[in-house]
C-alpha cells in the first residue's frame, strides 16, 4: 500500500538549471502560490494554460480527470516534475448548443454527457457509451478530452465521434487547428497532438431530425470494463425511409476507432426495410483488423462484429 | 504547497505535495481512515468520497486538485451527537458488513445515489455500485441496506 510520506521524501525536486529558470518565469507570469508553484500548474484560463503548454511541453504532465493519467503513474506519482492541471477551467467545461453544431469543452465529464437531457436526446450515442465509462466513480471525473487524447482504440467515447463526424479543436499560443475524429488517431495511444497544443473542443454538427443511432459495448462484465469491441451506428432517413447518409464505427478491432465505409456504402440509399442485416454484418467484418489479446481472439472480434452489426440493423428496422 | 478545502464541513487548510493523492492526506494528514486504499488505481471503489457532490476515487485525485473543493467522508455522516446515519445504521442492520472493507466507499455511493433517487430499484442501486467492489457479501444485502436506509429516510424525513 501506498504511503504518503514516502512519496514525500522520495520526491526528486524540480531539477535541471533550466527547470529553474522556468520556474522563476512562473513567477514573472503572476501565478502565487498555493496553487501555481511550477510543480503543479493550475490555470483558471485556458489562455494560461496555453502559455504554459507552450512554455513546459511534456516537461509538464497535463492532468485532466486523472483517470488514466493517475492509473499510468501508479506508484510512481514522484517521477512526475510538473503537473498542468486543467480542472480549474471553467470555460473548457461548457457545452453549448447551436442550430448548426454542437460544442464541447474537452473538460466535460462522462457524468455529465451520460445525464444532460440535451445530450441524450440529441447525441444519444455519446450519452449512452458516457454512462458505460468505469463506474460512477470514473464518470464523475474522467472526461471526454481525457478519453480522445488517451487515444486507446478501446476508448467508449470514439465510436460515437466517428458516427457523428465530430471534430476537434486543438489550441495552441499560436492558434487553433480542427481536425476530423477520423484523422487525429494514428495508432493504439497515439494521436497527432503535439506537445505545444491542449484538446480544447469537440465540435458535433448538429444531427438531423430523422436520424437513428445504435451504441453497442461487449465487455467481459457490464461495468469497470475495458471494452473488448464497440459500434455505433447511424442512420439518416427521408421521409420515404430511405437511408441518405450511414455511419458505421467501431472501437477496439483496429489499432485506431474506424468506420467501416464499405458498409456505409452498401446502407446508403437503401430503404432500410430492405437492408439485409445479415449482409451488413459480413461487410463489417470485411473492414476490421482486430488482434488477439485479453479482452478477445480475433475470431470472437469478427463474429461479434458480425452479430452486434446484424442485431442492430434488425432492431432499428424495427423502430 | 497549501491547499484549502472543506472536508466534513469543516474547513481545513493543509501543506501538501503535488505528489500525494487526495486518499493520502485524507487518510493520514487529518486521518480520516474510512476511505480505504484496496487497489489505487480506480478499480475497486474502497477509497470512495463525495468530492463537490459526487463520488469519486480518492486515489485518482492529486491533493492540490482538492483546492477549494468540498468533501465528504463516512465520518461526514455522523449526526453532531455523534449518532449513525441512517445508512450506517441500515448497513448494520441489513447484516451488509462482513470484513468492513469496502463498506465505507458502499456507503458514500449509496448515500449519493439517495440524494438522485430516494426510491431506487434494486437494479438501480447495482448500477450505481458497480464501482463498489465488495469480495465478501455476495452484495445482496448491500443491496438490501441501501434500500432499507431509503425506506427508512423517506419515512423519517431524515435526508441529511
Ligand atoms: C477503473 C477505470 C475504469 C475505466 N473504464 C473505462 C471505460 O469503460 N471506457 C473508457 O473509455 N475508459 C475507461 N477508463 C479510462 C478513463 O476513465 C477515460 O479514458 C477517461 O475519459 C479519461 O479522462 P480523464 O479526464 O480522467 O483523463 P486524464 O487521465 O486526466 O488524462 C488522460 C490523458 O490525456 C491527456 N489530456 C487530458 N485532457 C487533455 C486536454 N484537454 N488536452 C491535452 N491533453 C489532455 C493527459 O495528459 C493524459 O495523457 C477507465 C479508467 C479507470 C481507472
Ligand atoms: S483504492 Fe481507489 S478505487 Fe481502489
Ligand atoms: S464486506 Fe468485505 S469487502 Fe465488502
Amino acid at each position: 500500500m501506498k504511503n504518503s510520506q514516502r512519496n514525500v521524501s522520495c520526491r526528486p525536486e524540480a531539477s535541471g538549471s533550466d527547470f529553474k529558470a522556468e520556474q522563476e518565469n512562473v513567477q514573472e507570469l503572476g501565478q502565487k502560490v498555493p496553487v501555481g508553484s511550477a510543480d503543479y500548474l493550475a490555470p483558471k484560463s485556458l489562455k494560461k494554460a496555453l502559455e504554459y503548454r507552450s512554455r513546459y511541453g511534456y516537461k509538464a504532465v497535463v492532468i485532466a480527470g486523472g483517470t488514466d493519467i493517475m492509473v499510468d503513474y501508479f506508484e510512481r506519482l514522484s517521477e512526475v516534475t510538473s503537473w498542468l492541471d486543467l480542472t480549474k477551467i471553467q470555460e473548457l467545461k461548457e457545452i453549448k448548443f447551436g442550430p448548426e453544431e454542437i460544442r464541447l469543452g474537452s473538460m466535460v465529464t462522462h457524468r455529465k454527457l451520460a445525464t444532460d437531457s440535451r445530450i441524450r436526446e440529441n447525441l444519444p450515442l455519446l450519452a449512452e457509451s458516457a454512462s458505460e465509462v468505469g463506474a460512477w466513480q470514473i464518470q464523475s471525473r474522467g472526461t471526454l478530452g481525457g478519453n480522445i487524447v488517451t487515444s486507446s482504440p478501446a476508448g467508449d467515447t470514439l465510436a460515437p465521434l466517428l458516427a457523428y463526424q465530430a471534430r476537434f479543436v486543438l489550441g495552441s499560443v499560436s492558434g487553433q487547428r480542427e481536425v476530423a475524429a477520423e484523422d487525429f488517431f494514428t495508432g493504439p495511444k497515439e494521436n497527432i497532438m503535439t506537445q505545444e497544443e491542449l484538446l480544447t473542443e469537440v465540435v458535433i454538427p448538429a444531427p438531423r431530425k430523422r436520424t437513428l443511432s445504435r451504441w453497442q459495448k461487449v465487455g467481459k462484465r457490464k461495468a469497470m470494463i475495458i471494452s473488448s469491441l464497440t459500434m455505433a451506428l447511424l442512420l439518416e432517413l427521408d421521409d420515404k425511409d430511405e437511408i441518405t447518409a450511414a455511419r458505421a464505427a467501431y472501437g477496439a478491432v483496429a489499432p485506431t476507432p474506424i468506420r467501416a465505409g464499405e458498409l456505409e456504402d452498401y446502407l446508403t440509399g437503401r430503404k432500410l426495410r430492405e437492408v439485409s442485416a445479415g449482409k451488413a454484418g459480413e461487410l463489417a467484418v470485411q473492414e476490421i483488423s482486430p488482434i488477439t489479446d485479453i479482452r478477445g481472439t480475433v475470431a470472437y472480434r469478427r463474429q461479434v462484429t458480425r452479430d452486434i452489426t446484424e442485431q442492430a440493423l434488425l432492431d432499428l428496422q424495427q423502430e | 504547497m497549501e491547499i484549502t478545502f472543506t472536508i466534513n464541513n469543516e474547513k481545513r487548510t493543509l501543506e501538501v505535495s503535488p505528489h500525494q493523492r487526495l486518499l493520502d492526506i485524507i487518510r493520514k494528514d487529518l486521518g480520516l481512515t474510512a476511505a480505504k486504499e484496496g487497489c489505487g488505481k480506480g478499480e475497486c471503489g474502497a477509497c470512495t468520497v463525495l468530492f463537490n457532490g459526487e463520488p469519486v476515487a480518492s486515489c485518482l485525485v492529486l491533493a492540490p486538485q482538492a483546492e477549494g473543493a468540498e468533501i465528504l467522508t463516512v465520518e461526514g455522516l455522523l449526526s453532531r451527537e455523534g449518532e449513525l446515519h441512517p445508512l450506517q445504521q441500515a448497513f448494520l442492520d441489513a447484516g451488509a458488513v462482513q470484513c468492513g472493507f469496502c463498506i465505507p466507499g458502499s456507503i458514500m455511493t449509496g448515500y449519493r445515489l439517495i440524494q438522485d433517487n430516494p426510491e431506487p430499484e434494486r437494479e438501480e442501486i447495482r448500477q450505481a455500485l458497480a464501482g463498489n467492489i465488495c469480495r465478501c457479501t455476495g452484495y445482496q444485502k448491500i443491496v438490501d441496506a441501501v434500500q432499507l436506509a431509503a425506506r427508512r429516510m423517506q419515512s423519517g424525513g431524515d435526508s441529511s
